[in-house]
């Protein structure tokens, strides 16, 4: 459970506080409502980059990592499909120093050429390093736009390519964040031993001031419903082959969502899921398998996901993948197993909870999602998941028409 | 207007109240009693330095739950996964960890499971060939990966083959591991008198008095004498060619001393000048200067008989010679030039927040807490700490970085585009033979 209070400030930037009297250290989160999902095709990456110079220093700051580091503090960021979040953690007595540096660059960030210059490169680095100088790395670059045609989730937020972000532009830089680095998209959330009355006086006066932005309305196209099975099938110097079926689901915040959160649980959670167990140790056909959720804003994907033993042909790995999506669109889950992931997921909130830093993040996102309360309802939203409703979005949902496969073999697969 | 910061002089860390169990085994109590999870860790000495055969220390480790007389390999896993607990396993040269997870009222329940996993593990040959298949093809996709390819030739650099803490082995070696050999480890290995175990999160007398039961049921054994350790062999530059990479993983590094060493904490310190934190000195020359790469680091790493520096990057390969000579010009400007002020304060705040970062939350306590019991010391070994890296000054970090940063000995592993930085062709890598014997 997260108590927390809300204030949002007249320039509309939404401000959360959760009081922790257990923590020497104050998280600090700033949510700015802009992914890869706001790309422009041709600049696809760019949220990303622009994230990257978020670290070039500001208006009153030379480098922002600096007076962090003097106030014994730690801060990072990541950029994901619907969002790009920044996030700090320092000792509760030096928290205003994240107030100074996260308003002074929401207020003026100082871009300049050279940062523009280092930071293409230092992406296109990172693009090597995660996605195309790693066995199985551009897994999700092929994936992406088998699944979806339109929407921008077609690309992942790395980029489409490298070239895209050796092309961007300091006019692009500019106008991206004079659109979105505003507190009127922006949502900050703050976990630390300090009363929310002090939390808002210190937004109050170090945001206060920033005038608020146009409201960002992108048209964000969406997917159409698929009506045929894609396949794709491509070879890679990879010791074992890997099969990947997607499934288009809900967004995050539809009721449904939390029955294919529960049927991905059941497929792959822990050693006694049921891929893991008749597929892994049973049958042993696979080395490992996965089934998730990407529990993206937009109607995201289901996807299973396994690497074959050497032994294991292709079509065999495919057949045993769909029979565990047929089982459960044709045998109702025993209460007892839905009660054992239920616990799981219990539990993993709570781990989850002991730790300030995940406790500001969570408020930010949900949030996000619309309505910061959300975070302390997920686990009866989950519990509330009954067996017939499974077999119902399992029937709708697990359908060789509406899927996406692709086979990425080893060379000499047959 | 820049807000006033503050900077805490010293450090109390809480002490665990410790406990000695009739078997050998210490028990080390944090308690923590408005949690409801419990975490409870079992520090075994049965690192891989133990193993005669290849493997056989991690296979041991992740078959515990594999089978007993009592549960199989899936009962074990459908009983953690319905009380919402989980195990975690960890395994270094020295040591193996394992880690239960539990919420406070299950703690009973997957108590039961622990001690059947750690008392009585069969090894079931089924469940051996499994993990067998499932580990060789791991490691074939691990080995495709020029950093972790890197990681493995740079300790073997350090250390040599015939070393534990620098052999690596070739994936056939599973085929060799049978039953006998696993049950024979844990026999030896896994027993009261060679380990001990960390409790945190909510650990009230109720849950010690059933910790301390399940401590007693530990298997007794004869005690584990210690071999000596060979004469580590090192080679300064090892060059793995891949043709296809698009970036080249370098690992430079020199094997110097473990913790108990009196220069251990300056060699801390100016490890985290040269490459601990963001906007050191390796990051803002090779990425936010030049951008040949996602990221550097470097770090001192401790085993309990050794220690070296190691400085680690994959850098796009066209880049690969300069980013070789630029870590050791970085190098020579530790030895040449004393560290600034400013950035010396930067350090020791870093330093600060890191300790308090870890000492934030029940279970970070706990980790220094097996950290101080493996180095023989005790949590007081934080707070000398930190007044050591307060104390320090940029005199004494040139005078640690001129002793201890010359040159001879230095080792230079990269896997990827090799001919960029061939030694004739590049004055600035270590001037040593090519097989030193140290």
């Amino acid at each position: 459970m997260i108590d927390y209070q809300r204030y949002v400030l007249k320039n509309g930037l939404a401000v959360l506080a959760h009081r922790d009297p257990s923590a020497s250290m104050a998280a600090v989160n700033l949510l700015y409502k802009v992914g890869a999902r706001n790309e422009n095709p041709s600049r696809t990456g760019f949220a990303h980059l622009f994230e990257h110079l978020m670290f070039g220093g500001s208006e009153h700051v030379p480098d922002f990592d600096l007076p962090v580091q003097l106030a014994c503090g730690e801060n990072n960021a990541f950029t994901c499909n619907d969002y790009t979040d920044y996030y700090m953690t320092l000792p509760k007595d030096n928290v205003e120093t994240a107030f100074w540096l996260e308003s002074d660059r929401m207020r003026g960030l100082a871009l300049n050429d050279r940062s523009l210059e280092v930071q293409r490169k230092v992406v296109v680095e990172e693009f090597s390093q995660r996605y195309l100088n790693q066995p199985y790395g551009d897994l999700w670059l092929l994936m992406r736009p088998l699944a979806y045609e339109r929407h921008p989730y077609r690309w992942p937020t790395i980029g489409m390519t490298p070239d895209h972000v050796r092309e961007a532009s300091m006019e692009e830089v500019r106008a991206f964040y004079e659109k979105y680095y505003v507190p009127n998209n922006a949502i900050l959330s703050v976990a630390a031993d300090l009363e929310p009355e002090r939390v808002f006086e210190l937004a109050e006066s170090w945001f206060g001031e920033i005038p608020a932005g146009k409201p960002v309305r992108d048209a964000i196209p969406s997917e159409p419903p698929q009506t045929s099975a894609r396949r794709l099938e491509v070879r890679r110097p990879v010791p074992a082959s890997a099969i990947v079926i997607a499934f288009h689901i809900v967004g995050r915040t539809d009721p449904r969502f939390y029955a294919f959160d529960v049927m991905s649980d059941l497929l792959s959670s822990g050693n006694s899921s049921r891929l893991y167990r008749r597929l892994v140790k049973e049958e042993r056909l696979f080395s490992s398998v996965n089934a998730y959720v990407t529990g993206d804003m937009d109607p995201g994907l289901f996807v299973l996901t396994g690497h074959l033993l050497p032994e294991t042909s292709v079509q065999e790995g495919e057949r045993v993948l769909w029979q565990e999506l047929e089982r459960l669109q044709r045998e109702p889950v025993p209460e007892a197993e839905l009660e054992k992931v239920r616990n799981k997921y219990e539990s993993g909130v709570i781990f989850g909870d002991l730790n300030v830093m995940n406790k500001a993040m969570n408020l930010g996102y949900y949030e996000m999602l619309g309505d910061a309360g959300t975070v302390n309802r997920e686990i009866d939203l989950y519990r509330s998941v009954t067996g017939e409703r499974i077999r119902t979005e399992a029937l709708e949902t697990f359908r060789p028409e509406k899927s996406s496969t692709l086979l990425y073999l080893r060379e000499d697969e047959n | 207007m820049q807000p006033a910061v503050r900077i805490p002089d010293r450090l109390d860390i809480p002490m665990p109240e410790i406990r000695r169990l009739a078997g050998g085994t210490g028990l080390y109590v944090l308690n923590a009693p408005q949690q409801e999870v419990t975490r409870l860790s079992l520090v075994y000495r049965a690192g891989t330095r133990f193993q005669s055969r290849p493997f056989t220390a991690a296979t041991v480790m992740n078959l515990l739950a594999e089978g007993t007389e009592k549960y199989s390999a899936a009962e074990f896993s459908e009983r953690f996964d319905f009380y919402g607990a989980h195990f975690e396993t960890g395994i270094d040269r020295d040591y193996a960890v394992v880690t239960l997870c539990t919420l406070s009222r299950f703690l009973p329940q997957t108590l039961e499971l622990l001690e059947e996993m750690t008392a009585r593990p069969l090894f079931p040959v089924p469940e051996l060939d499994i993990y067998r298949e499932r580990r060789k093809q791991q490691l074939s996709v691990d080995r495709q990966k020029v950093s972790f390819r890197a990681r493995e030739l740079f300790t073997q650099a350090l250390f040599g083959q015939e070393h534990p803490y620098g052999s690596f082995y070739d994936r056939d070696e599973f085929d060799a591991l049978t039953q006998d050999v696993l049950q024979a480890f844990f026999r030896k290995h896994y027993t009261a008198g060679n380990c001990f175990a960390v409790v945190s999160g909510k650990a009230g007398s109720e849950e010690v008095q059933r910790i301390e039961t399940f401590l007693a049921s530990l298997p007794a054994g004869a005690g584990v004498s210690f071999a000596d350790l060979p004469e580590p062999v090192t080679t300064p530059l090892v060059q793995e060619r891949r043709e296809e990479a698009l970036q080249t993983a370098i690992r430079i590094g020199k094997r110097l001393f473990p913790r108990n060493h009196p220069d251990f904490i300056g060699m801390q310190v100016l490890s985290m000048v040269l490459g601990g934190y963001f906007g050191s000195r390796l990051i803002s020359n090779l990425r936010e200067d030049k951008g040949y790469t996602y990221g550097v680091f470097s770090a001192m790493v401790n085993l309990e008989s050794a220690g070296y520096l190691a400085i680690a990057t994959e850098v796009g390969a066209p880049f690969t010679r300069d980013a070789v000579r630029e870590i050791f010009r970085e190098l020579a400007r530790l030895r040449e030039e004393p560290v600034g002020a400013e950035e010396l304060k930067i350090v020791k705040n870093m330093i600060t927040g890191d300790l308090m970062r870890i000492l934030d939350g029940p279970f970070g306590i706990a980790d220094v807490t097996i950290e101080s019991v493996q180095n023989g010391t005790d949590n007081g070994y934080v707070a000398r700490y930190l007044e050591e890296v307060k104390a320090i000054t940029p005199e004494r970090l040139q005078e640690l970085a001129r002793r201890h940063l010359n040159e001879a000995g230095f080792v230079t592993v990269t896997v990827g585009a090799v001919d960029e930085c061939a030694p004739d062709s590049d004055p600035v890598l270590p001037d040593v033979p090519k097989t030193a014997s140290v």
